[in-house]
């Protein structure tokens, strides 16, 4: 009652006040009639009508194809890899082999990525880098030197893996890479230790549905990447936006710069896993091989790379691996058949 | 000229009739006299005006060069400073993993906050500068954006997602692109109003020198002309107008030319030693970035190795490019003896780093980088840095010592030439109003 009571007084009290206010106008108004006619624009000091929006580092809007794909590649089976022979103890490569000269060095040189959350990651927590591709670099340590940790991981970008191995910068590149023809013509390919499949991201709300909704929106790939030449393919073009690593599309994504990120639906689901409010949306439309890189004239070191897959597969730690990175995120699966030629 | 010389004293009391008598005709020889004074006085007022507002503008221009030039120049060095340590410092908390030590997130703060500081300082005293006010401009702008991406790298860093370093890697290009750049244009642009500055503090005075000139001249002839008409040796008058304007002359003289050369002293060993000091700073924490960055990177990455080298290079070695060696040279204090140590134990601490690394020890290079170990890269970077700022500090005393100093000589110099002016004036009125009197 007491509120009430103050509100009317204060209502009552007001009223007189808002009439002398208006009075105070129009009595300035007749005195300086210039002020109330002639209107003057006020003036505004830092007026700033637009931004540069940051953007992750060698961000590039419609990126070149790679030369790769322009020069004509003979027609192979992608998956068959070279057969494996019997495996050597580890410690006690054959002399003159790639494997000995590694063991000789002391240690596995393994192009890994850093940035792709449950394949090949550096855990923020513990500082170490983690993830399904990183254990496959640990078994291939193992069986070269009885020690997984004898190994010197080097973080290349997806665009890198290449000339990396053709330099000989690295043994070996376990980065989500996917075995085609066009790269077999450079580098050599393991055996398939996972079979991924490119799909769309989005934000959860966001009305596209599938990879043929993509036309015209701005999409993010990594630069190098066979999702951005499938990109390239589809018959709606979408815009592209070329990054150095996933994890940059991610950004992108959650800057509200992209519409959506395509690449390979386990990419994809470590992006998932950071971000509950984004989603997978339509089909695999591509299927990706994915085989650890050698170099082309490591024909021994193939071999060698098939046997400890072999074997992982085997023994189960392909399985626990899987388990642990994956399961929970992409559902159960089963260790792709090797496929071989001599 | 040519008429009889006349020499009754003329009654007391009847000067200014007199004078205007006289003015009537610039032919006979008071109205010769008359304009004559009339030319001297004219003369003394402006070559007294002009000499006095030169002199309060040189007060003025030192008085301006401690307060307000050389402290600018060094806060945009300050926000340079403040903003390539955070970027370095939130690098190296991100190789320490888990969540960062508490005193390299203190620092960070610390440096965000200096920074914010010294761009407001720096934006309240733009003046009309509109290069300036574009860097600080990018300034104001950028620097939000930077620590907005950072606390979202951590964040995610947080949670175990590597989303983080992404963040992480997008604010410090950021900051190197876009923030960095401004900075140091912010600082060359005050750095060369500085030396504008001290250029203009140690010119030579031409309007009053040429009016001095043309006035002992102008008096001088007048005294002769005064003694061949008058026969009389000394116009006490005029010659203390003329001891006037002496006197005001040595006296200008000897302040300008003692505080030129104070100016210069503070230039040399002062603000011109602390730019190459301050430009060796910014080398040593872009390479101190490019350090950590080479790490987060984990690979050469976009050639921060290659920068490291061609920065290092400035701050070591036997070379004309070592910035540290310019800087001993033009004055050697003990803090760039030290910091010249320091630089060459921060070289051999970094190639220990490239030593781990390169040979597979990565988590051991990491350690050697950031660890607080008396010989790791932090350590050594630390007291580098340290002894630079001491350094710049010094420099800096120089600076203001020298140009205090020389603003100190011209103390009374604007009103002391005024008063000797109004003496000359005088002087040359009493002199001429008593030859004018004989006339009478």
């Amino acid at each position: 009652m007491n509120v009430g009571i103050m509100g009317v007084t204060t209502r009552r009290g007001g009223v007189p006040v808002r009439r002398a206010g208006v009075l105070a106008v129009l009595l300035a108004c007749a005195l300086g009639a210039t002020a109330c006619t002639g209107r003057t624009a006020p003036v505004d000091r830092a007026a700033v009508s637009s931004v540069d929006r940051p953007a992750p580092v060698g961000v590039v809007a419609d990126p070149p194809t790679s030369s790769g794909d322009a020069a004509p590649v003979p027609p192979c089976d992608p998956r068959a890899s070279l057969r494996p022979g019997p495996l050597p103890k580890p410690g006690a490569m054959p002399e003159g082999s790639t494997m000995r000269a590694i063991q000789d060095r002391g240690r596995l040189i393994a192009g890994v990525d850093q940035n792709t959350f449950l394949f090949g990651f550096r855990d923020p927590t513990t500082n170490k880098l983690s993830g399904f591709d990183i254990d496959r670099v640990y078994e291939i340590a193992a069986a070269l030197f009885g020690d997984a940790d004898r190994v010197q991981f080097k973080v290349i970008t997806s665009a890198e893996r290449i000339d990396a191995l053709k330099r000989g910068d690295v043994d070996v590149v376990v980065r989500t890479m996917t075995a085609t023809c066009a790269r077999w013509a450079e580098i050599n390919f393991s055996a398939i230790y996972y079979t991924a499949g490119q799909r769309v991201l989005v934000e959860k709300e966001s009305p596209i549905a599938s990879a043929d909704q993509l036309g015209g929106q701005t999409v993010c790939a990594a630069k190098g990447s066979t999702s951005l030449n499938k990109l390239r393919e589809l018959t709606a073009k979408p815009r592209l936006l070329a990054v150095d690593n996933w994890s940059d599309c991610l950004v992108l994504l959650q800057q509200g710069q992209v519409s959506a990120v395509s690449t390979d639906d386990t990419i994809l689901a470590g992006m998932v896993a950071q971000d509950p409010n984004v989603k997978l949306v339509g089909p695999r439309f591509t299927e990706e091989p994915y085989g650890i890189g050698i170099p082309k004239q490591n024909e021994d070191m193939v071999r060698f790379v098939n046997g400890v897959l072999a074997q992982s597969i085997a023994a189960g730690s392909w399985t626990a691996s899987y388990d642990l990175w994956l399961r929970a995120k992409i559902g159960e699966a089963s260790p792709p058949p090797a496929t071989y030629r001599d | 000229m040519g008429q009889p010389m006349v020499t009754t004293a003329p009654p007391a009391g009847d000067a200014p009739s007199a004078l205007r008598r006289a003015g009537r005709s610039a032919t006979t020889t008071p109205g010769r006299l008359s304009v004559v004074w009339a030319v001297l006085v004219a003369l003394t007022v402006a070559a007294g005006l002009v000499s006095a507002l030169t002199a309060q503008t040189k007060q003025d221009t030192l008085g301006d060069l401690v307060e307000q030039r050389e402290p600018l120049a060094a806060a945009a060095q300050q926000v340079f400073r403040s903003l390539s340590d955070a970027d370095a410092v939130a690098a190296s908390a991100f190789l320490s993993g888990g969540v960062e030590p508490a005193a390299l997130r203190e620092r960070y703060e610390l440096d965000i906050a200096q920074a914010g500081a010294a761009i407001g300082d720096a934006a309240a005293n733009l003046g009309s500068d509109p290069v300036a006010a574009g860097h600080v401009s990018t300034l104001s702008r950028q620097l939000p954006v930077y620590t907005g991406l950072v606390a979202t790298a951590r964040a995610n860093n947080r949670q175990g997602y590597p989303a983080g370093a992404a963040y992480l890697r997008e604010a410090s290009g950021l900051m190197r692109s876009k923030i960095l750049p401004a900075a140091e244009a912010l600082y060359s642009g005050d750095y060369d109003q500085l030396k504008a500055a001290q250029a203009d503090a140690r010119s030579f005075p031409w309007a009053p020198a040429a009016l001095a000139l043309l006035l002992l001249i102008a008096l001088i002839g007048a005294q002769v002309y005064l003694t061949r008409k008058t026969n009389r040796l000394l116009n006490v008058g005029l010659a203390v107008a003329t001891a006037a304007v002496l006197v005001g002359v040595v006296w200008a003289s000897a302040v300008l030319f003692l505080a030129a050369g104070k100016v210069a002293d503070g230039e040399r060993t002062g603000s011109a030693q602390a730019d190459v000091l301050v430009h060796a700073r910014i080398n040593a924490l872009k390479g101190r970035a490019d350090e950590t960055l080479t790490l987060v990177a984990r690979g050469d990455g976009p050639g921060y190795e290659a920068e490291w080298g061609q920065l290092v290079d400035t701050l070591t070695g036997d070379g004309p490019a070592n910035l540290l060696r310019q800087a001993r040279d033009m004055a050697g204090t003990d803090p760039i003896t030290a910091a010249m140590a320091d630089a060459d134990a921060w070289r051999a601490a970094h190639q220990r780093i490239r030593e781990l690394d390169d040979s597979g020890q990565y988590e051991n290079a990491v350690l050697a980088a950031i660890g607080s170990d008396p010989r790791s890269a932090a350590t050594a970077f630390g007291e580098l840095d340290s002894s630079l700022d001491s350094a710049i500090r010094a420099a800096r005393t120089e600076f203001a010592t020298a140009t205090s100093g020389a603003g100190a000589l011209t103390t009374g110099l604007p009103l002391g030439l005024g008063a000797l002016a109004v003496v000359a004036a005088a002087g040359i009125s009493t002199g001429i109003r008593e030859r004018l009197r004989e006339y009478r």
